[in-house]
């Protein structure tokens, strides 16, 4: 596939069979009696300048997914390539020398502010860490990124609390740029924004991305916003990822009956169409990650499966170009090449 | 800020005002007479005499009044004398101890320093241990520094400073002559010798304050860090690729500090209160003494007054709390 | 020779006296600093602000009276040259007037003459009315006292005074300086805080500094009379803590040398002795812990007023043979062992002390139950319905017996009330707070005047040696009721003119003799003839001493401190 884009570039970023398993400790002597396997193996690349957009229900693993990837925690297992180093084994003094090529959007800019720090401190803290600027000169890149991210220059001596949602979100943005980053996590970033400001912060995003050519990881459970921003769309369901597709197929015809029934609750804006959409509702909750199902993850809910689904776990396989999906069904009628995410590492992004 | 201050303080002054009645009160109304100490030997009639010539058997409203006019009028009155030289006071009765008939300021000027030194640095002491291990146990929530900081508080927290007290006694004085068990107030520190002098006798009833004190403080401190450290804001600061040194004491401890800074500030008025039962057993004789000597005795015109100073005291230090609420946390503002 | 040179003549001697003193012999302030320690702190350096032990004892360092009491209650002289009496004619013929006649060469510590004019201000002092003198009592029946020349002080009596050793005995009397206190009479008294914690005095030390309720530095004086004495320099008299650790403070960490009224439990007695740098000395004097019975009714089902009152008779208790039995019933010995140790014995007596007045009666020290209970049976009291509690006329044999809170009292009444229901009379037992029961509050119904309780548990001694005041408070005069406020001081309600007849007679008795025997046989009419009071243990003083402290005698008549000019350091 990589001859079929005609592209010889690694990708940016490369997560190999990443799991995340937080033990659980029970009893009087809180012995290790399980874990809850909040991201278990999980396998994708983003290509430089991409955004891949992460999304799924609450719990299914998505934030995890994302704090793996910049080690904000140990991961179990898996590799994470980023820029050629891997991250996942640095030490923390490597780790520490690394974080300016990767960098994080929370989803609550309230909270992921220091409330005791002003917006220059803010922005100015990690360049008092990675960078031997002068302080004028800090002054000026503090003063450069609220400029870039539209902040007026006189809040900068101002705190958290004093600003609206959005522009405290356009602080964390601009706190994230400061060291020139490659790759950016955006963990919700909107999720917490009033509707008006949504938009806003997400053109930001994008004008940001063209400007400085930025690799995104723009997780969230709004699939119209994915749509808007994401060029392709990984589709998460307790811990796995259920279907990867560039963001045109998927939204057009989802594969996976999870995906399926994910974007039929995304309103459509034809009115036509919208009323002709056909919802699909899921019975039943998700199960406990502590305790997945045996066989395929969403075979308790899955209303296509089969006995063979209860049984064994599909691998995320590419069903057609640049389409992955893990499902039985999918990849038995599609005749699938039997090419996996596993073995195969060559997947590409269909705008490459 | 400042308005707040204005209008917090008049606000005190009705409350005060209504306080000290109360305390009046209770204390009148409380069982007992200055003359339960006075031998049975001594006549009924001279009882009597010795009442009057005290003023304790006026009407209580009459010895309330008298109480305010001494307190409020005459007492700053002498401290402005004795500053500027006048004669305002005019030789007015101050409030005298029924016990004593000492004037109860001067009591209070006797006994401040031993408590401020004693009791004072037991708290300072106390903090200043409580605060590391606050951090470490919740840095490190569930190891064994932790479980063992938990033991030792819970211990700390549950045996009561009499029989620590006296345990120190036994062991370091008795048994190890280590320490004196008897703190001496007419030592006066001059030159290095009577210096460590001070330091030995202060070692105990430090010891078992500060104790007592740090296992409180210790887990305000750990839980306000372990609310902290699990905040978005931690992680902002992880992923800046700042240093643990730095996530931990700069962005976490700061942000930690503003409620165990305001427990620190409401805890001050109880080392002017001094701590009864340290400065019984190691007869430090402090405030606390004063105050527990003068219930026992009945000496309202001393229990009033001392009592009514650590309530002014309690509301001050209520205000320096608010206050530095306000100046640490950016969030709080009075306006 | 007139007094100037006859002045200057003793100075001289005083002088030579000195020069001639051999080396070997005691040193003025040679030995250094003592420690001395009151539980219950110093509150003020005058006693006659003050009647509390602690002042008594504090102040009797620095100021002194014309004569105090040795360790056996024996009069000593100590301002003055001889102890007046009849005989030696200090005692007029018709007891009406005393006369001392002060040591010639006497100087306060500020270095000017002690003159009989002070002794006379310390009356005035004293009596005027506005001052609130807690030892007025003391000059009660004087008519005038008078400086009849400079070292002679005569003291006229309103009415015959068999016992003259009231006023200026004792350290509870001593004679303060007219010249430092002339600004202190009446009302300006209570706020002379610089004289009542400083005052000039005669006594072997003088105050240097002093914090209320803590501590008192004193130095010794430069004008002590004896050159030679006392022997220590300073001394540091602490305030603080309780029995126990300031009985640990001298007989286990050595940190003082004296600690007054250690009173300690038998058991801890024997732990600090181990100790080994100290020991417990005691003294016995007239301290008399006694069940006192009540002989009037204090039901709850009278009216207000009414209980306790001579008018309503005790229902059970006005039979003596009731009284007796209750007294029959104690172990006294086992009291002694439990509360007291080295700090009591049993007493059948409410006078122990002195010898020549103690009634030689010692019929109670044995336990005897079994005489108890057929005395009650002859009393009509049986037990009828077999619950183990006696009754009679459908009455129970049921008392309440209250005390001040205290672990001492409270294991006594808990050993009484078994005693007792061995014996068939039902126990309720009572504790009050000390400063509620001893309080004197008319307003409360817990005060031991109000005595709303067939027996209460307490003590109580008198100064000095004469017993007569203390005999006198069993008239029907001196009951307490609501009729004077509940101040009276017959707590027991007696009112019997066989005993008051007697109490005349002493008021008329000089003789001493004489006296001993009225005395002793009052004492009979409330004890062993009476039982109005049960008396049970006489309490010593227990105090504790360094053993490198020597010179120290325990007088429990007088100040404790009666004889710090002897004391020395043992090297």
């Amino acid at each position: 596939m990589r001859d079929a884009t005609g592209s010889a570039e690694p990708p940016l970023v490369r997560v190999r069979d990443l799991k995340m398993f937080f033990p659980v400790h029970t009893g009087v002597l809180r012995r290790h009696t399980g874990d809850v396997k909040a991201v278990d193996g999980v396998s994708f690349d983003i290509m430089e300048g991409e955004t891949l957009g992460l999304v799924g229900e609450s719990g299914c693993g998505k934030s995890t997914v994302g704090r793996a990837l910049l080690r904000l925690c140990e991961i179990t297992g898996g590799s994470v390539t980023i820029g050629g180093v891997d991250v996942a084994t640095l030490s923390p003094a490597e780790l520490r020398k690394a974080r300016p090529l990767m960098q994080m959007v929370f989803q609550d800019p309230q909270a992921s502010l220091n409330p005791r720090m002003t917006v220059a401190a803010i922005i100015g803290e990690p360049l008092d860490e990675h960078t031997t600027l002068s302080r004028d000169e800090k002054l000026a890149r503090i003063y450069e990124l609220m400029d870039a991210v539209g902040l007026n220059r006189r809040f900068a001596s101002h705190y958290p609390h004093e600003f609206s949602g959005g522009q405290r979100q356009r602080i964390g943005i601009a706190r994230a740029l400061a060291l020139n980053p490659k790759f950016i996590v955006c963990d919700e970033p909107i999720a917490a924004l009033d509707v008006s400001i949504q938009a806003q912060v997400v053109n930001l995003l994008e004008d940001l991305q063209d400007r400085l050519g930025l690799t995104y990881l723009f997780i969230s459970h709004d699939l119209s916003m994915v749509r808007h921003i994401a060029d392709r769309v990984a589709v998460m369901y307790l811990g796995q990822i259920a279907e990867l597709s560039p963001r045109e197929a998927l939204y057009a015809e989802p594969l996976h009956p999870y995906a399926k029934a994910l974007l039929s609750a995304v309103p459509e804006p034809d009115p036509d169409r919208e009323a002709t959409r056909k919802r699909i509702i899921l019975k039943g909750d998700v199960p406990s990650p502590a305790n997945p199902p045996k066989g395929c993850n969403f075979c308790t809910r899955c209303p296509e499966a089969q006995e063979r689904c209860h049984s064994t776990a599909p691998r995320l396989s590419e069903v057609a170009p640049g389409r992955f999906v893990a499902c039985h069904r999918v990849t038995e009628s599609a005749g699938a090449t039997g090419a996996t995410m596993a073995n195969e590492h060559n997947q590409m992004g269909e705008n490459e | 800020m400042l308005t707040f201050v204005i209008r917090r303080l008049l606000l005190a002054i009705p409350t005060l005002l209504l306080i000290s009645l109360v305390i009046f009160l209770l204390v009148d109304l409380a069982p007992g007479s200055p003359m339960s100490e006075i031998p049975r030997t001594v006549p009924p009639e001279v009882r009597e005499r010795m009442m009057q010539a005290m003023g304790a058997n006026e009407p209580v409203v009459v010895r309330y009044l008298l109480w305010l006019r001494q307190f409020f009028l005459v007492e700053p009155a002498y401290v402005i004398d004795s500053l500027m030289g006048t004669n305002l006071a005019g030789g007015a009765q101050r409030v005298l101890s029924w016990q004593s008939r000492m004037p109860v300021f001067d009591i209070i000027a006797q006994r401040l320093p031993q408590t401020l030194t004693v009791i004072g640095s037991a708290y300072l002491v106390g903090v200043l241990i409580a605060l590391p291990i606050g951090i470490y146990s919740a840095y490190r929530q569930y190891s064994w520094f932790d479980q063992l900081g938990t033991f030792v508080t819970m211990v700390g927290s549950s045996v009561p400073t009499f029989f620590t007290g006296v345990l120190l006694i036994i062991v370091f004085s008795v048994n190890l002559g280590w320490f004196p068990s008897i703190y001496d107030t007419t030592l006066e520190v001059t030159d290095w010798a009577s210096f460590k002098m001070q330091i030995m006798q202060m070692a105990l009833p430090v010891t078992m304050l500060a104790l007592h004190n740090a296992t409180e403080i210790s887990r305000y401190m750990r839980s306000s860090m372990l609310e902290n450290l699990g905040q978005d804001y931690v992680r902002t600061a992880r992923a800046k690729g700042m240093s643990e040194r730095v996530v931990v004491l700069k962005h976490v401890l700061r942000n930690s500090l503003i409620p165990v800074v305001t427990v620190i500030a409401l805890g001050i008025p109880t080392i002017f209160g001094g701590a009864i039962i340290a400065e019984q057993v190691f007869k430090v004789n402090g405030l606390g003494t004063a105050l527990i000597g003068a219930i026992n005795a009945s000496d309202l015109p001393t229990v009033q007054t001392l009592t009514f100073i650590f309530a002014v005291l309690i509301v001050f230090f209520n205000l320096v709390a608010d206050i530095l609420y306000g100046i640490l946390d950016p969030r709080i503002r009075y306006d | 020779m007139n007094f100037r040179t006859a002045l200057l003549g003793t100075t001289a001697a005083a002088t030579a006296f000195i020069g001639l003193a051999p080396a070997a012999h005691a040193q003025r302030a040679a030995d250094g600093n003592v420690k001395i320690l009151y539980f219950q702190a110093v509150s003020v350096m005058n006693p006659y602000m003050s009647s509390g032990t602690k002042d008594v004892h504090g102040s009797s360092l620095v100021i002194e009276p014309l004569a105090g009491f040795d360790e056996k209650g024996g009069l000593v002289p100590r301002l003055v040259t001889e102890i007046p009496s009849v005989e030696n004619g200090g005692i007029s013929k018709d007891l009406t007037t005393i006369t001392w006649k002060l040591t010639p060469g006497l100087k306060w510590s500020d270095g000017t003459p002690v003159t009989a004019d002070d002794a006379v201000f310390t009356y005035e002092y004293c009596t005027n009315a506005d001052m609130g003198c807690s030892q007025a009592a003391r000059f009660q029946g004087i008519k005038t006292v008078e400086a009849t020349d400079p070292q002679t002080i005569k003291i006229t009596f309103t009415t015959p005074k068999p016992n003259p050793f009231s006023a200026f005995v004792g350290a509870a009397s001593p004679v303060l300086q007219r010249a430092q206190f002339k600004d202190c009479v009446g009302a300006a008294a209570q706020t002379c805080t610089e004289q009542n914690t400083k005052p000039v005095g005669t006594g072997p030390f003088t105050v240097t500094d002093f914090k209320v309720n803590d501590v008192v530095q004193l130095a010794a004086n430069a004008n002590y009379r004896d050159p030679a004495k006392p022997a220590f320099a300073t001394v540091t008299l602490k305030g603080g803590g309780d029995a126990r650790a300031s009985a640990r403070a001298v007989m286990e960490t050595g940190e003082f040398d004296y600690a007054w009224n250690t009173q300690i439990n038998p058991e801890f007695q024997a732990q600090l002795a181990a100790g080994g740098k100290g020991e417990l000395i005691s003294a016995f004097s007239n301290n008399v812990e006694r069940i006192e019975l009540n002989l009037t009714d204090p039901s709850p089902d009278l009216p207000e007023g009414e209980r306790s009152q001579i008018k309503n008779p005790h229902p059970i208790l006005s039979d003596v043979r009731v009284r007796r039995a209750l007294s029959m019933a104690m172990d006294r010995q086992l009291l002694v062992d439990v509360g007291y140790g080295a700090a009591g014995k049993p007493t059948c007596n409410v006078i122990p002390a002195p010898e020549i007045y103690a009634s030689p009666n010692t019929n109670c020290h044995v336990q005897d139950i079994e005489g108890a209970k057929a005395l009650l049976e002859e009393a009509g009291w049986t037990d009828s319905n077999g619950d183990g509690i006696r009754d009679k006329d459908g009455k129970k044999l049921s008392l309440l017996f209250q005390t001040s809170v205290n672990a001492v009292r409270q294991d006594f009444q808990a050993l009484v009330k078994g005693w007792w229901t061995q014996i068939g009379v039902e126990t309720e037992l009572k504790a009050i707070e000390p400063s509620v029961f001893f309080g004197g509050d008319p307003g409360t119904p817990d005060t031991y005047q109000r005595f709303y309780a067939e027996a209460q548990l307490d003590t109580l001694d008198y100064d000095g040696t004469d017993p007569e005041a203390y005999l006198g408070q069993y008239v029907c005069a001196n009951v307490p009721g609501p009729g004077n406020g509940w101040r009276g001081t017959n707590i027991n309600r007696l009112c019997d003119p066989a005993y008051e007849k007697l109490l005349a007679d002493l008021s008329k008795t000089a003789d001493l003799n004489e006296r001993a025997k009225i005395i002793i046989s009052m004492n009979d009419l409330l004890t062993k003839d009476g039982y109005v009071s049960i008396p049970l243990v006489d309490r010593a003083r227990l105090s504790a001493k360094s053993k490198t402290l020597g010179g120290v005698v325990l007088n429990a008549w007088d100040s404790e401190l009666w004889n710090a000019s002897d004391w020395y350091r043992i090297k």
